[in-house]
């Protein structure tokens, strides 16, 4: 009996260590893009830290259920949804979508007639501060897909993964993201 | 790659463009349009200055070395014991340089160690330690009553929030070889701790400085006080004041 025990044992050790390999070279290199995706969801940094924490402990449990490709994607996805969990519970309010999400016809138009290049320049001066407060104010569906592109720098296929939305999606709630950013940095209006 | 888009999606195309998720032919086209467009040339220049933007501000933030730590522990990864905090290397630290300083600190002066001396040392330790409380409580029936059994006397227990000493809970201390109850008060940031020993013989107040903390001595109904504290003397003071004012607990 002692022995069939301990062979037991050995074998849960053996698949935990496997566990813990895996969960080494999966999800642990791509800690800071987890880091830098939750603070940007949650808009502080203390809560990311939490919901990094909760979605790696879920990664661990789930790492058997990883297919071997996109690791990054995976990880991220998982994030994702402990970040929403998180909102869901502490921000209910952000997750309620007012605007037509795919509609395109945004700022664009009114600001394309300004000089390009101080308006380029203008911008390229923002301060850290402002810009963040104005990535904070995007609606989350927005948000996200911004901050996986320019700030984690995902292409398009991994972001319709994550975000589980067609690539041509992607491409229009970034494109609404960066010129609702561009409308807030731009210098005051004449 | 974007699958072929409506002309008129030029200005969404600019930022599959900039992201380079166009095959070369759209690519191509598009390029040829920005340099027929201003408007569409506007918002390519608007769009990278952005896009360099985030990218030189905020894609280099790093996660904390303590949230990897701390998941590398969760999952097993770690077995050996946690490391000390910097609040715990800092505080190692003070004590260093104060047993440095002080050559008479850990000297024993004579047979019958000075009882001053002990308590500022559980107080720096209770300082160190991760809570500087056993009981934490701010209900004074919830601390006196926990020292029942721990010590043959359960001290007097106030609760001095209105005079600005708010109690925060209760340890036991050992001073000469003897559990003595210490009581913790709070003052804006600063802790004081309070022993109460009982004793014999009667003392007139006396105030000292031990390793740079303020030491407060008096005697009230056959127990000897000790109040140990950064905060300055005359905060000490009228700490012992309104202890001493305060009615006891019945």
């Amino acid at each position: 009996m002692p022995f069939g025990r301990g062979a037991q044992n050995d074998a849960r050790c053996v698949i935990r260590d496997e566990d813990q390999a895996r969960f080494q070279t999966v999800v642990l290199p791509h800690l800071d893009d987890c880091y830098r995706l939750a603070r940007w969801l949650t808009g502080n940094r203390a809560d990311a830290e939490d919901v990094v924490q909760e979605a790696c402990l879920d990664a661990f449990r789930g790492i058997k259920g990883f297919n071997g490709s996109h690791a990054r994607a995976w990880v991220l996805t998982i994030v994702r949804h402990a970040a929403y969990r998180w909102l869901r519970k502490n921000r209910p309010a952000a997750l309620v979508v007012v605007d037509d999400l795919e509609a395109l016809s945004v700022p664009g138009a009114q600001i394309a007639d300004s000089a390009a290049t101080p308006e380029a320049a203008l911008i390229a001066q923002a301060d850290t501060a402002r810009l963040g407060q104005a990535i904070a104010a995007l609606p989350v569906p927005f948000r996200e897909t911004l901050v996986l592109r320019d700030v984690n720098g995902l292409d398009y296929r991994d972001i319709a993964d994550v975000t589980g939305v067609p690539i041509g999606t992607v491409m229009s709630r970034l494109a609404r993201a960066r010129r609702r950013l561009i409308t807030t940095l731009r210098p005051n209006d004449p | 790659m974007i699958a072929p888009a409506p002309r008129s999606d030029n200005s969404l195309l600019v930022h599959g463009y900039l992201d380079g998720e166009l095959d070369p032919a759209h690519a191509l086209e598009l390029e040829r349009a920005i340099a027929a467009d201003p408007a569409l040339a506007a918002e390519r220049s608007r769009t990278q200055a952005l896009r360099d933007l985030i990218h030189d501000r905020l894609a280099s933030e790093r996660a904390p070395a303590g949230l990897r730590t701390r998941i590398e522990s969760a999952v097993g990864l770690r077995r050996e014991r946690p490391r000390p905090s910097w609040s715990m290397l800092a505080a190692a630290s003070v004590l260093v340089a104060v047993m440095a300083s002080g050559t008479t600190w850990l000297t024993v002066r004579e047979p019958q160690t000075d009882a001053a001396e002990m308590v500022v040392a559980d107080h720096l330790r209770a300082l160190m330690a991760p809570q500087p409380t056993d009981v934490s409580s701010s209900d004074r029936h919830t601390v006196k009553p926990w020292f029942n059994g721990r010590v043959p006397q359960a001290p007097k227990v106030v609760d001095l929030t209105r005079e600005g000493y708010p109690l925060i809970g209760g340890r036991i201390d050992v001073v000469g070889r003897m559990p003595v109850p210490t009581l913790v008060y709070g003052h804006n940031q600063h802790l004081i701790s309070l022993s109460a020993i009982p004793a014999t013989s009667v003392n007139a107040p006396a105030r000292r400085t031990i390793a740079g903390f303020n030491v407060l001595e008096w005697s009230d109904n056959a127990v000897r006080y000790w109040a140990v504290s950064d905060l300055g003397a005359s905060d000490l003071d009228s700490f012992a004041k309104a202890f001493r004012a305060a009615e006891p607990d019945g």
